[in-house]
This record gives C-alpha cells, structure tokens and sequence, in this order.
C-alpha cells in the first residue's frame, strides 16, 4: 500500500511539474502566435508534429541526450511537457482570436497599448479557453507518465510494466486504476476552475 | 465442367494442406535472448523448417504462458528461474538436482526441458569500480555497508520474482533504504554507469560488464539458484517439420560462458545486429 | 482641428478613399452621410488611426497622424459604434470607467463623473453599476458606450452609426439623450487663456439618416464612392440642387 502511495506522488508529481513548465512556455507561445502569424504558424506546427510522436519512442530518443535526457524523471518531465505544449498553445491561439473583434476595436480606439490591451481584455476573456487547453493537457500528461516507467521514471506505470512482465493482471490493474482516478479527478476539477473563469467573463 | 471445379478444389485443399504451420521462436526481451531464439530459428531454417519469429517479447511469464498456449513453439528459459519463478519451488544449489526437478516438472505440464546449450547465467549484483573500492564492496554480504545509502536500480522481473530482490534482501539480511528504481533491464547499464542508480542485477554472461569496467559482487551465500540455458519445447515439433527436434539437440552444449559473453558482447557492446552475429556464430 | 489632406485609402486595388481634403474646426458638430460602402466610416476611423491612409496626410490639432503616439491620442478621442462592444467581464461602471483609468485619475473624481453622466443618460450608477452587461438591453448597453466614449470630457467624439442597430423608438430617444450630453460635455476652458476658445467638443458623426444627421450636426458632408460631393450647412442641406441630395431628401 505504501508502494501505491509513493508510486502515485512520484505520477502527481511529474505530472504537476510538467504543466505547470508547459503553461509557463505554452501561454506565451500561444499568445506570441497570435500576435506574430507567420512565427507563430511554424511554432504550432512543429508542437503539431511533437504530438504524433508515439510517447515510448521520444522518451527513448531522450535517453541519450546530455542534458535534458537520461533515465529518471527528468527526461521523463522533458517528454511530458512537450506533449502539454499543443493544447495549451493551441488553445491560447484560439482563446485569443476568439475575442470579439468589436471589443478589440473599442479598446483600441480608447486608447489602451497593446500590451494593455493583451493584458486587460484578451487575456482575461480567453482564459476558459486557455484552461480548456490546460486541462486536456493534464489528463493526457497523466496517460503519458505510465510509459515514463519504461525509462526509470517512476511512477503509476511501473505496477503496470511489472504486471505486464510477471503477466499478472492485478498488479497491472493496481497500477492502471489509479491512473485512470487520477485522469478523472483532474478532468472534473479543472472543468469546474474552467467554468469559474466563464462566469467572470460574463457568460450565464 | 464439374470435373473442372472438382479437380480445382482437390489442388486448393492440398495445396493448403501441404503447407505447415510456421514454427513459432520465441524469447525473452533482452540481449542474449534475442541472440539464443535468433540461434533456434536460424538453425531450423537451415533445416528447412518454415520458422516465424517472435523475439524480444516480453519477459519469463509472457514467455511461459506463450508457450503453455502454443502461441510459441520454442523459446530458451533458465534452469533456476524455471524453478523458482514459473514453478515456484524453493531454490536449490544442486545443478544436477535442479535440471532433474525442471525436467520432470516441465514434463507434466506437456512440455520438453531439452537440450542445454551449455552455459549458465546467473545474475550478476553489479556496482561501479570506484564506488567498490571506496566501500570495500567485493561480496553481496558487504552490501550491508551501503544498504542505507545506495539506490539499486532493476528490470521490473527481479523486482516481483521471489529469486531476486525480496529473496535477495531476506537471505543477505540487508534492507535498503531507498525502494529500486525500475526500468527497462536494457536501461539499467545506463543507469549505474551515469551514476543514476549504485546496484543492479545484470547477467553474468553480459558483454557490457567488462567494458564498462564494472565489478561482478560474489554471491558469498549462494543465493541464486543455477540457471543453466535449456531449450523449452513443445512436444509437436517434428509433426510440423521434419527433423526438427533432432536439429535443436544438435545445439547441445554448443555454447559455454565465454562464448555466450563474446556474442553478447558483439551485439550490445560493438552494436551488431543479431542476425549477423548469429549467422557468423553458425559459419565456425 | 482636423485635416484631410489628399487622404486615399487603397484595399485590395480598390479606392475606399479617393483624394480626400477636409477641414474640420474646433467645435464643429459634422456629419459624414452617404450609402453603405461610400468610405464614411473609413474616413472616420482615419481620424483616430484605426485605418491609415494609403496615400495623403491626415493632421490632428496642426500635427500629422504619423508624429502622435497613438495610444496617447486615442484618449483624446471618444469612439462609439454601432455594437456597444463594452467588455464582458467588467461591470458598467467599470466599463465606463476605462479612460479615466488610462488617463490615472483619482478614483473619486471617476466616479463623480460616470455619476454625473450615467444620471444624464438615465441609468444611475446605483442601480446600474454594479450590473454586468449581458445583463443590460441594447439600448442600455449603447448608453453605456456613450458614457464610456464622453466620460474623460475627449476634444473629439467620432461616431459610426451608433443608433442604427437600435428600433426607431428607442433612435429617437437616443438622439435627443445624445444631444443634450455631447453639448454638456466638453473640455473646461484653460485658466488664464488669452483669447476666448470654444469648449465644446468636436464632433464627427457616421449616418445613413438624413433627419438624424440634420438633427445633430451643423454641417453635412456628403460620401460617394470615396470622395467628398457635398459640403454644406445643415440648413442649407435641404434645398441644396446636388443631385445625390436629392435623392436622399426625397428618400
């Protein structure tokens, strides 16, 4: 039980510090694409390309790298944020163009910069969209970190690669079921921060 | 016209008859696994027999429960890990004692435990040189020197098998601070030489622990049972291809320690591909 | 106060504007009428830069578009459209509190005006501050828009069709509401100033509606296909011979 336990810290955690870096990189990506077209048009086409990557083979390509690869959690962190990266740049991108084009030009026509413009009307008005983005890339970053086992990463995949090699399905599922729990619980709980930000905005 | 189709069916059906059923090779996913199912299928092609490959399946237990199946019809397993993993029995030391047990064993299950190819592989308890010398690490029994700070990396199978880490700690009265890292056993070279992890089970007949320069600890307490390479097979062969159980017992004793670290060495340490190896190793 | 010197607009081969020269003087209350697609609104927007001119200069308070900072200039202008576009996730105070906010006035002093001009636009801020505007009608939310525009007191108010969208009963209502604030309003005459200077505001006002355009300008400029054809007082709007004045008189 206590190897559950420590198993599923070490999956939160890989997770957590995954999205929060793709946040971190995505937001501004996705805003910096928006801004800049034709940039911007190659930044989400080469995320657009990350995503088709099957997960085992970039955790394997990241193993010899110096220093962002290896075997662990490092590497493993390294593959889940960039597969967070596309849906959180994405829906950035989309968030942002989403922004009534009428808005935009009276607040233009106030006077405000166009940083206070990013800042005070499109920012806020595309942040459900943005944690849309967020949370379908936690819920899939929960679903990658089980193949993170395969490179030492830890994790909830381990009980399922153990069970997989002793072919023992209830290690398998001792592993899978709280990854799917998990999965869930993060799903329902960023719809309801996603509905929070919808009501602010304005809409019933 | 009738005489037409008739004779047409006669020719399918035959035709369709007269092909066999490919004989299905197995192993297990590492290394020298790949090499011996590689020796097996090589050596019945060159007998004639229509061999499909199924290498770098999975582990013991996806091995065995292929073959039990007959998803597989062949494949290369380890007397002790028979012994104590697949049949769980408790481990011996007798070499003789315990081929005899796997043999009868094996038997009943409608399996054949034949031929040994000659060598054995035990596992290997593995740690870097400087860190032997600087803690004085030359038997398993000195682990107990470093059980609180060394973190032991493992393939997932010695994880779970009662012959290895568990069996391990309890009969060396060692318990390590920190929980194993697990990973694939391919992986776990890596890991140890990149300072990842301090202590992992490797295979005494791997290539890569000379040159990386790694130290072998003795297993001062005889843990580990023998785990001599034997060929598993069922008990149809021949019915499919002819001949084809007499070719696999021409592998008999065919390989010995040095040898087999030699061939693992040409695939892991020189990055061959198997195949080649095989192939030359056939040619001598 | 506003000058349109050879100010073309070009998109996509066509002449939105073609070869556009106007002067608009302090305290001016101008309408730009014409047919959907005769480059009024263009020749709106070019006045506070939301579209630049393809060829030509347009000058504002003597200096040409190119020498302001933009965003600086913008609070001196107050826009309202024909959608209230007012922010969805700002409350109506809020909203109209947007330039003085710009501009960093001393809260009281902001909220003593939107006070002051929400009254005016019968919507007190008692009741309708706090609200949030899904919650208002379309006539209400445009009132909001106005106060928005004419809260920070801008030198210019350019407007494009704002009462368009709204029904005809609700337009007239709007009309005279409209009136009544944007001759209230204006800057405060500088202390101390050596010749007597109108403070009131500047105004240029986008409509296909010629009773709306007689009723709140003083002159009427006339759009066709990009160009100016009819300059004129709004007295004289209605006997004047031009034929396309006819056809909206007539209308």
């Amino acid at each position: 039980m206590s190897d559950l336990v420590r198993l599923t810290g070490e999956h939160l955690l890989i997770v957590s510090i995954a999205v929060v870096i793709a946040i971190a990189a995505g937001v501004p990506l996705g805003t910096f694409a928006h801004r800049r077209r034709r940039l911007g048009g190659i930044a989400l086409r080469i995320t657009d390309v990350v995503q088709t990557i099957p997960s085992l083979a970039m955790f394997g390509f990241l193993i010899p790298l110096p220093l962002l690869g290896g075997i662990g959690p490092r590497p493993a962190i390294v593959a889940l944020v960039l597969y967070s990266l596309l849906p959180i740049v994405r829906s950035t991108l989309v968030g942002l163009e989403r922004v009534d084009a009428h808005v935009r030009e009276a607040a233009t026509a106030m006077g405000m910069t166009d940083r206070q413009l990013l800042w005070n009307i499109e920012l806020p008005l595309a942040t459900p969209a943005i944690v849309a983005g967020i949370r379908i890339a936690t819920v899939t970053a929960i679903g990658v970190a089980t193949i993170a086992a395969a490179i030492g990463g830890g994790g909830l995949g381990t009980l399922i690669f153990r069970g997989v090699s002793m072919v023992d399905s209830r290690l398998i599922l001792q592993g899978a079921v709280p990854a799917a729990l998990l999965a869930i619980a993060a799903d329902a709980l960023l719809t309801q921060v996603e509905h929070y930000f919808a009501k602010r905005r304005g809409e019933s | 016209m009738k005489r037409l189709i008739t004779s047409f069916c006669f020719l399918l059906f035959a035709f369709c008859s007269s092909r066999e059923k490919p004989l299905v090779i197995g192993s297990k996913n590492f290394t020298e696994s790949v090499i011996l199912g590689e020796l097996l299928a090589q050596k019945l092609e060159a007998n004639g027999c229509n061999v499909e490959r199924r290498l770098n399946m999975g582990g013991t237990f996806v091995c065995d429960t292929a073959i039990r199946s007959g998803a597989i019809d062949a494949y290369v397993e380890y007397s002790g890990t028979a012994l104590t993993a697949i049949l769980k029995l408790p481990a011996i030391n007798d070499r003789a004692k315990v081929n005899e047990l796997v043999r009868a064993a094996y038997e009943k299950r409608g399996l054949r435990w034949s031929p040994p190819l000659g060598f054995n592989n035990t596992f290997a308890m593995i740690v870097r040189r400087a860190g032997a010398q600087s803690q004085g690490l030359r038997k398993i029994s000195d682990l107990v020197n470093v059980a609180k700070i060394y973190e032991p990396g493992f393939g997932y199978e010695f994880t779970e098998r009662p012959d290895g880490w568990t069996g391990l700690q309890h009969a060396y009265g060692l318990q390590f601070a920190k929980p194993p890292r697990t990973m694939d056993l391919g992986l776990t070279y890596r890991a140890l030489v990149s300072g990842q992890v301090d202590l992992i089970a490797g295979n005494s007949t791997d290539g890569l622990i000379e040159s990386f320069g790694l130290i072998v600890l003795d297993d001062d307490k005889h843990f580990f049972p023998p785990y001599d390479a034997v060929v598993v097979q069922r008990n149809d062969l021949d019915a499919r291809c002819h001949d084809a159980s007499k070719t696999l017992e021409s592998l008999r004793n065919s390989i010995d320690d040095a040898t087999m670290r030699h061939l693992n060495f040409e695939v892991d340490g020189n990055k061959r591909a198997v195949a080649e190896v095989v192939k030359q190793f056939l040619r001598r | 106060m506003i000058e349109y010197r050879d100010v073309s607009v070009v998109r996509g081969g066509n002449a939105i504007l073609d070869r556009v020269s106007l002067r608009i003087e302090k305290g001016e209350h101008v309408a730009f009428l014409g047919r959907s697609g005769a480059g009024k609104t263009t020749a709106l927007k070019v006045i506070n830069g939301l579209v630049g001119p393809s060829a030509g200069e347009i000058l504002v308070d003597g200096a040409p578009m190119a020498r302001h900072e933009l965003p600086r200039l913008r609070r001196r202008i107050g826009y309202v459209m024909q959608q209230p576009a007012l922010f969805p996730h700002r409350t109506v105070f809020d909203n109209v509190a947007t330039v003085p906010r710009l501009l960093e006035w001393p809260e009281e002093k902001t909220r003593a005006e939107a006070e002051r001009l929400l009254a005016q636009l019968e919507l007190p801020l008692a009741t309708f501050g706090a609200r949030f505007p899904r919650m208002l009608s379309g006539g209400q939310q445009q009132r909001v828009a106005i106060a928005r525009a004419l809260i920070a007191a801008p030198e210019i108010v350019l407007c494009d069709e704002p009462f368009s969208a709204l029904d005809p009963i609700i337009r007239a209502e709007m009309q005279s509401l409209f009136d009544g604030v944007v001759r209230a309003s204006g800057a405060p005459p500088p202390t101390g100033a050596p010749e007597a200077r109108t403070t009131r505001t500047t105004l240029v006002f986008v409509t296909h509606d010629v009773r709306e355009a007689l009723r709140i300008a003083g002159r009427v400029i006339v759009f066709d296909a990009g160009r100016v054809v009819v300059d004129t007082p709004a007295d004289a709007f209605m006997s004047h011979q031009h034929p396309l004045v006819r056809r909206f008189v007539e209308a």
